[in-house]
This record gives C-alpha cells, sequence and structure tokens, in this order.
C-alpha cells in the first residue's frame, strides 16, 4: 500500500493547497483529498505526456519549461500557461542571478555558458540551464496573440502582404 | 514580458505568496513525471518546478469547482463525489473522467459513515 501513495503526490501537502481555497469552517473527506490526491498525479502525467511527445517530434532528449508550458496551453489550460510561461520567466532571471553570484568570485563572468553551482539540489539530473531566449519571448508574445485570437471572434488572420 | 499585469499578484502575493520553498516536493514531481511514459528521458530542472505550481493552480481550481457542487448540496463537507462532479462539468477535465468513475479504490479505509444524498437524479 505504501508503494501506491508513493506514486502520488503527498496527501498532506495536496490537503493544505485544498485549504488555501476554502473557507476556513469548510471539510474535507479524506476520499476526497485521495480523489483529488490522484487528480492532480495524473494531471502531471498528462501534461509530462503531451510535452515529451513534442520533444520526441522536434527530435529532443529533454522536456523543459518551455516545453510544459506549450503542453498546458495546448492541452487548453491557458490561463496555468500564461502564469508559468512568467513563472518561468522570474525563475530563470533568478537563476542566473544565483549564478553570477556564486561564479564572480573566481571567474570572470560568462553570460553564456555558466556553472552549474547555484541550483544543485533542483537540477540533479539536469542535461542544461535552458536561458530565456530571443525565441522564448516572441514566444510569450505568440501565446498572448492565440488567447486574443481565441476570444475575438472577429479576428482575422492577416493575409500575406 | 515587463509589464506588472494581471499575473504579478498571482506570482507574488496571489495564490501560494510566494515563489521560494514550493508547495509540492520536487523529487515526487520528478519521479511522477519520469513514469508517465517510457520516452520520457531526461527532465530539466525547472520542469518539476513549474508543475509544482501548475499543480497548485490545478488543485486550487478543482477545489474551488469541487466546493460549489458542495454548497449546491447544502453541505459543508466536500466529498470525493463533488470532485467528481466538477470534473463531468468542465471541458478541459475530460481526462479525468475515468479515474473519477472508477468507484473501486485499492484505498481502503471507508472513513465516510455518512452517505451522500446527491440531489441529481
Amino acid at each position: 500500500m505504501d508503494d501506491k501513495q508513493d506514486q502520488l503526490l503527498p496527501i498532506a501537502n495536496v490537503g493544505r493547497v485544498m485549504k488555501q481555497r476554502l473557507p476556513p469552517t469548510a471539510r474535507v473527506s479524506k476520499e476526497a483529498k485521495q480523489r483529488m490526491q490522484e487528480c492532480a498525479t495524473e494531471f502531471i502525467s498528462f501534461v509530462t505526456g503531451e510535452a515529451s511527445s513534442k520533444c520526441r517530434t522536434e527530435n529532443r532528449k529533454t522536456v523543459n519549461g518551455d516545453d510544459v508550458c506549450w503542453a498546458l496551453s495546448s492541452l487548453g489550460f491557458d490561463d496555468y500557461a500564461d502564469a508559468i510561461v512568467r513563472y518561468l520567466h522570474k525563475y530563470r532571471e533568478a537563476e542566473k542571478a544565483n549564478q553570477k553570484k556564486a561564479t564572480d568570485t573566481d571567474k570572470v563572468n560568462k553570460d553564456e555558458e555558466s556553472s552549474h553551482t547555484g541550483s544543485q539540489a533542483v537540477q540533479q539530473q539536469t542535461d542544461q540551464i535552458p536561458e530565456p531566449t530571443l525565441e522564448f519571448r516572441l514566444w510569450n508574445l505568440d501565446l498572448l496573440a492565440q488567447k486574443i485570437k481565441a476570444f475575438d471572434s472577429l479576428y482575422q488572420p492577416p493575409a500575406s502582404d | 514580458m515587463r509589464q506588472a499585469g494581471t499575473y504579478s499578484g498571482l506570482l507574488s502575493g496571489g495564490l501560494s505568496g510566494r515563489t521560494g520553498p514550493h508547495s509540492l516536493p520536487l523529487a515526487r514531481i520528478k519521479k511522477i513525471m519520469k513514469k508517465s511514459g517510457d520516452d520520457v528521458k531526461m527532465i530539466s530542472g525547472e520542469a518539476p518546478i513549474l508543475f509544482s505550481k501548475a499543480c497548485e493552480l490545478f488543485i486550487e481550481e478543482l477545489t474551488q469547482r469541487s466546493w460549489m457542487m458542495t454548497i449546491q448540496g447544502k453541505r459543508r463537507t466536500l466529498h470525493k463525489e463533488d470532485v467528481a462532479s466538477a470534473v463531468m462539468a468542465t471541458d478541459i477535465l475530460d481526462f479525468l473522467v475515468n479515474l473519477v468513475s472508477n468507484s473501486s479504490h485499492s484505498m481502503d479505509n471507508p472513513v465516510e459513515v455518512e452517505t451522500i444524498a446527491t440531489s441529481k437524479s
């Protein structure tokens, strides 16, 4: 039985997040938490599957943050995708700042290939540290544009002028 | 994206109020990601971090929708049937339909003593 628990998100964490959205007097049955555990776990698998499918199509081995953002949007979780894209951007900026601090002491700052001294705790089997490229930024804008498109039924794709 | 728009609140103070410690364990998320398919070979360090945030959003939304079902049933305890109803009522949660309608739980513990009289017939 413990095996199964090991494959799901921890129920304590799930329960805590649930409580954030409920009035203080609300109660949650244990089975409801278990159900939520399973749903959230399935959500991860579902989105990862989509992201990994994209990687396979593009002959890439590593599922990265951009793929996760893309998969969220592709599966209809547009609102999450928007929030996550910004979160990713912030995270990358913070990571860069951290690494710059770490490498500043003995190395000349190399903006391109920084060494992985900073966030070892989170990057156990990392392939590489992606950087906020121009491509990523343009893709951000593209996501926004898609959202606008979806809402605006009068929008017409520009003719090739 | 430079402007502080709708989402800056989301990131800094809206939902979880922090970007530092994550509400869901990264190692476990990574494990779940790896198990999702044979072709998932390598996962970048940032992916579990993003999922930690995305899952938080997901759980919050599903909880909110489930709670609406609870209130409709004039109850104050959120039951698993409320989660099931919320899933059925939401298009993008179609991938969960089989999961919530599968009542044969390998989870034992019949904790709930009260039976739910669902208003739907």
